[in-house]
Parts: C-alpha cells; structure tokens; sequence
C-alpha cells in the first residue's frame, strides 16, 4: 500500500468523519432549541439556567480551553521541537484548580445574587456602574472580533488540511475556483473558500438555533472525542515505535533539517512528472553518499522540462534517520525518475524578494550576475535567484533568492543599477539553533529554526507557567462558563474531572508525538498535518481506516467547541449588555429571542465574510487577544470577587492600564522589532506578565487613592444577615 | 463589619462564601506557585546545558530524566493535591438563587396549583 493511497484512505474517512460529526451537532442543536421554549430564554440562551452538571460544565470548559491549537499546532511543536515541549505546556498540571478555583465559586455565587448573565452584567452589577459595564462589553467585542476571525480562519485552515486529499473535496474546489475566478474579494485559494464556508454555516447554524446548550453539548461531544482519540493512539505509537526508551534514544541522535532551494533533475524531458508534491521524498547520490529531501512545497513542472529550477526543499540531516528512510522502514515514498543536483549552501539564507528592473533583462538561474556587493553590503556578500528570469523594462516580479554572507541591510542595488532588490524576507537554510547537535531534542532550550537562544529559554518558561495558568483564570469565555455551574459539589468534581482530563490528554500528546518524529520522518515541511498523517499511519496499520478519520476529528472538534463560545459571547454581550440594558430594558421576550438569533447569526456571518480574507498572523492574534483579555480582566475580577474596599474607580483604571501596558509592548515592538506580532519583552518575559503586574498594581493603588464603595454594594455582596 | 459601616454590627456577618472562597483561592495560588518553583528550577538544572550522548540519554520510563523529575512527577503530585482540594477542602457552600430561577419556581408552582386546580375541576 502506498503512502499517497494510506492518506488518501484516510482523508476520505475523515470527511465521512466529518459529515457524521455535523449531522450530530445539528441534531444537538436541535434538541437545546427544545429546552428554550420551556425557561426564560435569556438565561438559557445565554447561560444554560445555570444548571450545568459535572460532565457537561466540565468538558465544556476542558473543550472550549483547548482550542484547535491543543490537536494541531502542539503537536507540531512536539514535533518541531522535543522534549521540551513538556515543560512548556507544564503549567497545565495546575491550570484546571486554577482557572476554576481561583474565582469559579465566587463569581457563581456574586452572578447569582446580582442575576448576572454576561460577564458585563457582573462588573455592572457589581458596582452599579453602567459606564463601568459598557467598558467591559467595548473591550469584549473589540479582543473577541478579532479572535472570532482568526479562529474561522484556523477552523477552515484545519479542514484544509484534514481533507486535502479527499477527491470529491478537490473536484469541487476546482469548480467553485471556476466560479469565483476574476472575484478578487475570495481570493486565490478556492480550497481555503470551500472549507470557510462549510465550518462557518456548520458552527453558526448550529450555535444560532441552540444557543449555550447547543454548545455545550457539542462541546462535550467534542471533548470526549478528543480524550478518546488520544487515549487510542498512545499505544498505537508506543508499539509503532518499540518503546517510548527508543523513541528518546533515537531522538537524541538527531539533528534538525536543513531547508532551502534545489535544483531537481529528470531522467528525460518526456518524464510524466507533472508535480512534485509535499510528500515527495528525492534523493542526491555520489560515490561515497546518499542525500535525502522532502519536498518542502510543491512546484508545477511544465510539459519538456528536463531540469526543474527553485524547489524548496528539506534534508534530512541525522545519519541514522536516512538510513531507516533508505530501508524503507518509514513512510517515505521517493520519485522515480528524478534526483536533486543542486542544494543552497548550509551557511546561507533562503528567501523571496521582489526585483525590478530598469532596462529589459534576462538571466539563467544562479546567475552570477547579483554576485556583487553594494555600498550597502560587504564583500563577502552576494545573492543569486535560483530560477531563470526574464523582466521586460520597469518590471517588477517577486522571485526567490539565497544570500550567502552577512545581511546588513534589507536593499541591496546592482551595482549597474539594471536591477533593485526590495521586500527582501529570508531565513537561515540551517536552524539559527541546534543545527548539527545531537541531544537538542531531548533537552533544553529546544531547536529552533528562527531563534538563536533555542525555543525555550528560562525567562519563556516562566512566561508560560503565567500564560496558561494564571492568564486563563482571567478569559471571559472561561469565566462565562464558572458563571453556569448548578452548585459548589459540581464545580469541586468537574475541576477533579478536567485535571483527569487535562492529564489524559496532554501528557499522552507529549508522548506520541516524540514517536512521531521518529516514526514519520521530515514533517518540518509541514508540521500542522502531523495528527492526521500519524494518525492514519498508526490506525492503517491494524487495518482501522474509520479509526484515523475519528483521530482526525479531534482538531477540528476542538477548534469548533472555541469558536462556537466565542460566537455566543459576542452576541450576548450586544443583545444582553447593550440593547436590554442600555436600550430597551422593558424589551419583551420576544423581541430578545428575535435579537438573540438575529445579532449570533450576523456577528457569524460577518466574521466569517472577513475570513474570506483573513489577516495574516493567525496564531499572533490569538495570542495577543488571549493576554490582553487577561492583563484587562483577572486584576478587576479578583479585586471586585475577595477585596470589599473595592470600587469603580480602582477596577476601572486598574483595567485600562493593564490594557494599556500590554498594548504598548506591542506598540513598542512595532518599532524595535519592525512588528506589531513580535512585542517587546521587558527583561526577556512575555507582555502578559507586564500587563497583569501592572493591572494588579494600578487597581490596589488607585482603589485606594479613591472614595470607599457605597455601604448596600458591600453589604449585599460581601455579608449576609445574621440568622437570630 | 470590615469596611467601616454605618448600620449595626450584630445585623450583619461576613459572607462564609466569601471567606471560604477566598481562602480556598490562596491556597489555590500557593500550589500554583510551588508547582512552577518546582517544576521550572528542576527542568532547567537537570534539562538545561548538559553533554548529551547521541543513543545514551539517561532514562525514566522511557522518558528524559529532567522531564520525569521535572514536570510528570508534578504533574502527578498536582493531580493528588487537586483531588485533596476538591473533595476534602473546598467547601461545599450554598451559592444561592438567581431572581429568573426563583421566577420559575415561583412559575412552576404556580402551573402546578392550577393543574391540581384543573383536576379538580376549580378552574
């Protein structure tokens, strides 16, 4: 059985996967949208009636934690970068008792008592302050706007990759390309187009019509999707691999790849290779040696072409790697008919550039003719375009290049002055750390590809052990569901249960992607599809196709239980903390339950218009938006929830200014670092804890610079009456 | 009362809610704390900066030493004191009713006097 055919397999029981799992959320949906005809809407809609049992509150909270991040981008990490992956996510030992136990009791008892639905009504009602509590709902909309389109994008993305090979995915891709051509507004990408629009009808539908219960349903069926998902690969791999001992063993003899341009020659120009796609593996041999390279992204090869110019390429670098790649231990399929005669030099750079050209030109590839130093380069400086090229005068055209040598500036000049050099983006062909060795995966600080202190110095770590633990206690779409807990019984056995959970899951994933680097070697070409592809490898191999398509569903689960509750959080803080509280606050019920569905489906739909055309920076945004909620949020929350002598003033600055303080290491970033996506990290930690010291800080100050609460607001929240 | 308060004393008492939740979040903060200075400073003495021996790398089940001591061996100990946590310390406190869910008792009560009503004929 080939490799291509193994994938394909499994793709095609991913998508039946797929149309299962939607049907089941439909029904789900239609189910909640039962409940909401028998309680007050509002509260169910919103809030579930404040009735969550211990399973459903605590893998709807475990589900919506665990983003698509947690079953695609995790694992490449694991993946990219070893062991130390585990320290990393380590703080997730604790996250459960923290981000449920910290406020989760009392922020259930204080919405309670002020008949809070939203996280805004609670600040609102807490300190009977409506400006108080439109602050919050402009912060809300404007961090989840954001993360609302880069999760849809991730959501598409990940079904992108999930049913890449599926047949009926790619014909029909192919016909809506057809039909959407000369339509700048969607793009180039009709597969990204396709897979938008069937997760974003699929979760907005479904979260329109069932509202919270709908989700939160869902999202224990996501959940217990996922845990079973892992649970089953974790001895699959173990076994695959001969141990988790030889795993570590076989890891610690590797060394990252080397990635950059090739050069791939064919047998004759009638060759039938018409692609070399990404799973393609290529040899280069002399007497003493055998080379071997994925194919790092796929290039089209045109009819007669004997000599294939600008392949991006990976080599694999570890010797003992090649050698089970070479015996066919591995699933690694090379092209016949062709061998790579040309790799970039390892001490250079690879990249794009964009060139334009004063007079008409034209040049073979590696023309020797860029070889020259500017006034702004060295001598020892040069770049070369590894294709052939043809400008006409004035032209301009985006190639790629390599430079070897020192970078100094980003535009270099003919020195002719026939052709300019501009939009110059390159990375090092080997990695900036632990590139040739051995034992970098199996210790600290990790390779990496990009950074030349590894993946993992001390100072992120640290930044981390905040990150996951202590900035997850302060995410609204967290603290929504602590607000949604029938009684304290069912919050102490839903946190054991998410610790259990938490322990299921992500230690197991640590284990199963260290077998994956060895198992499936040279996926830095890829590294988001590294759960689907080792999860048809491993169930291929007992012969359980439908096995890996479950496998497979779990990422896309996940992504799909975020999504849905940040969906819900938008729509409820317009419905709920604009209009009824601000607006119309004798709105009949009707009138709501007609808004509700309204305001969810045009919030979806409009995110998912601006997907189409997503920006860039995916992960950054979400990132950004994770810690700046939380650098906004926790300080006034825990003040507002344990400290009696608070009061508007305090929480209100102490918000902003951690608003503040975060954005400006962005902002700062901006400047130093040419990036709004690459902050500024005051003594090498991560803006995050900037913002929360900051906010913690300014809240205690100000509140105390600051008039005392009125007394009712104390008593009502902080007392009760005595008994006699 | 703890803030200065104008109404008498005996009325009113501080929340036991408040109190245990408080309690119970310190507490909480001090594990989180003491899991990150023990699984951060062991991570990076045993994990960090040390000669490793391509095909040799000492061992735990199957795992690098510095990850079993450093974080699965935390991680499992934070599992028990989790467990501790919430069935022998968190207390199991009365976090009341919201206004809508007395509205529906009150509602449901309400239908169930008219339904027995109904039986009867009295309606």
């Amino acid at each position: 059985m080939t490799h291509s055919f193994i994938l394909a397999e499994g793709s095609n029981a991913a998508l039946i996967t797929f149309m299962v799992y939607t049907l089941a959320v439909f029904g789900i949906a239609a189910l909640s949208n039962r409940l909401l005809k028998s309680k007050s809407f509002m509260s169910e809609y919103f809030l579930g009636s404040r009735g969550l049992g211990v399973w459903a509150f605590a893998l709807t909270f475990a589900a919506t934690s665990s983003s698509g991040g947690s079953f695609t981008g995790f694992p490449a990490k694991i993946y990219t970068h070893g062991w130390v992956l585990a320290l990393w996510i380590g703080s997730y030992m604790v996250v459960p008792i923290c981000t449920m136990g910290l406020i989760g009791k009392r922020l259930n008892q204080v919405a309670r008592s002020s008949g809070a639905i939203t996280i805004p009504d609670v600040l609102r009602d807490r300190f009977n302050s409506a400006r108080f509590g439109l602050l919050t709902v402009v912060l809300i909309v404007f961090f989840m706007s954001f993360n609302l389109v880069a999760q849809f994008k991730a959501g598409a993305l990940i079904l992108k990759v999930l049913l890449s090979d599926v047949e009926v995915f790619k014909s029909f891709s192919l016909s809506v390309a057809e039909w959407t051509s000369g339509v700048g507004f969607f793009g180039s990408d009709s597969q990204y187009l396709v897979c938008l629009l069937f997760f974003g009808v699929a979760v907005i539908a479904y979260t329109t019509y069932g509202g919270f219960h709908a989700v939160v349903w869902t999202d224990v069926m996501q959940g217990v999707v996922m845990v079973v998902g892992v649970l089953i690969l974790l001895p699959l791999a173990l076994n695959a691999v001969g141990g988790l001992d030889r795993a570590t063993q076989e890891m610690s003899k590797m060394t990252p790849p080397m990635r950059g341009y090739g050069v791939v020659q064919l047998d004759d120009s009638t060759s039938e290779i018409s692609q070399l796609g990404k799973e393609d593996w290529l040899k280069m041999s002399d007497e003493d040696s055998t080379r071997v390279f994925r194919v790092a992204a796929s290039k089209t090869i045109e009819a007669g072409t004997e000599t294939v110019y600008g392949v991006e390429l990976l080599e694999i670098t570890t010797p003992s790697e090649i050698e089970r790649i070479l015996a066919g231990e591995t699933p690694s399929e090379f092209v016949d008919g062709a061998k790579v005669t040309r790799f970039s030099d390892p001490d250079s750079r690879y990249g794009t550039a964009t060139i334009t050209a004063k007079a008409a030109i034209t040049m073979p590839p590696y023309a020797p003719l860029f070889a020259r130093p500017s006034t702004k380069m060295t001598p020892t400086e040069y770049i070369q375009i590894p294709d052939n090229v043809t400008l006409a005068a004035g032209e301009s055209k985006s190639v790629l290049i390599e430079i070897s040598g020192r970078l100094e500036d980003q535009v270099f000049n003919d020195p002719d002055g026939d052709v300019k050099f501009s939009d110059i983006s390159t990375k090092s062909v080997k990695y900036a750390h632990g590139a040739d060795t051995p034992g970098v995966y199996v210790s600290g600080p990790g390779p990496s590809a990009t950074d030349s202190v590894g993946f993992l110095s001390l100072s992120v770590a640290i930044s981390f052990f905040f990150m996951w633990a202590i900035s997850g206690s302060g995410q609204p779409s967290n603290m929504v569901r602590l607000m949604a807990f029938k009684d304290s019984m069912t919050l102490r056995r839903a946190i054991f249960t998410v610790a259990l959970y938490y322990t299921c899951i992500y230690v197991p994933l640590v284990f199963i992607f260290c077998c994956a680097r060895v198992l499936v070697p040279g996926m830095e070409a890829e590294p988001d599809r590294i759960m689907p592809e080792i999860a048809v490898y491993l169930t291929n191999g007992i012969g359980a196709a439908w096995l890996g398509g479950l496998l497979i569903a779990a990422p896309f689960a996940a992504v799909m239980s975020t999504v849905d509750s940040f969906l819900l959080m938008i729509s409820s803080a317009m419905v709920r903390d604009i209009y009824q509280r601000n607006i119309n606050p004798n709105a009949s019920e009707g009138t709501i339950k007609k808004l509700s569905y309204l305001c969810t489906l045009v919030v979806g739909s409009a995110a998912m218009i601006v997907a189409i055309n997503p920006p860039n920076f995916l992960q950054d945004i979400i990132v950004y938006v994770g810690s700046g909620l939380a650098a906004c949020f926790l300080a006034p929350v825990v003040f507002l929830l344990y400290w009696p002598r608070s009061n508007v003033q305090g929480c209100t600055i102490g918000m902003l200014a951690g608003f503040t303080a975060h954005f400006s290491m962005y902002v700062t970033g901006a400047f130093v670092n040419d990036s709004f996506f690459r902050p500024y990290r005051l003594l090498d930690f991560d803006p995050i804890i900037v913002g929360l010291v900051v906010s913690f800080t300014m809240t205690y100050f100000a509140t105390l610079a600051t008039p005392a609460p009125p007394q009712e607001l104390v008593r009502k929240y902080f007392y009760r009456r005595v008994e006699s | 009362m703890e803030s200065s308060s104008n109404s008498s004393p005996d009325e009113f008492e501080l929340d036991p809610v408040f109190l245990n939740s408080r309690r119970e979040a310190w507490v909480i903060f001090g594990v989180w704390f003491l899991c990150m200075i023990w699984a951060v400073p062991v991570s990076y003495m045993m994990g960090y900066g040390h000669e490793i021996v391509p095909g040799n790398v000492p061992t735990v089940f199957g795992m690098p030493t510095w990850i079993f001591w450093g974080i699965v061996c935390p991680w499992l100990v934070a599992d028990v004191v989790t467990t501790w946590l919430c069935f022998r310390f968190i207390k199991n406190d009365d976090l009341g009713v919201a206004p809508e869910e007395l509205a529906e008792a009150a509602g449901s009560a309400d239908q169930s006097a008219t339904g027995d009503a109904a039986a009867k004929g009295g309606v």
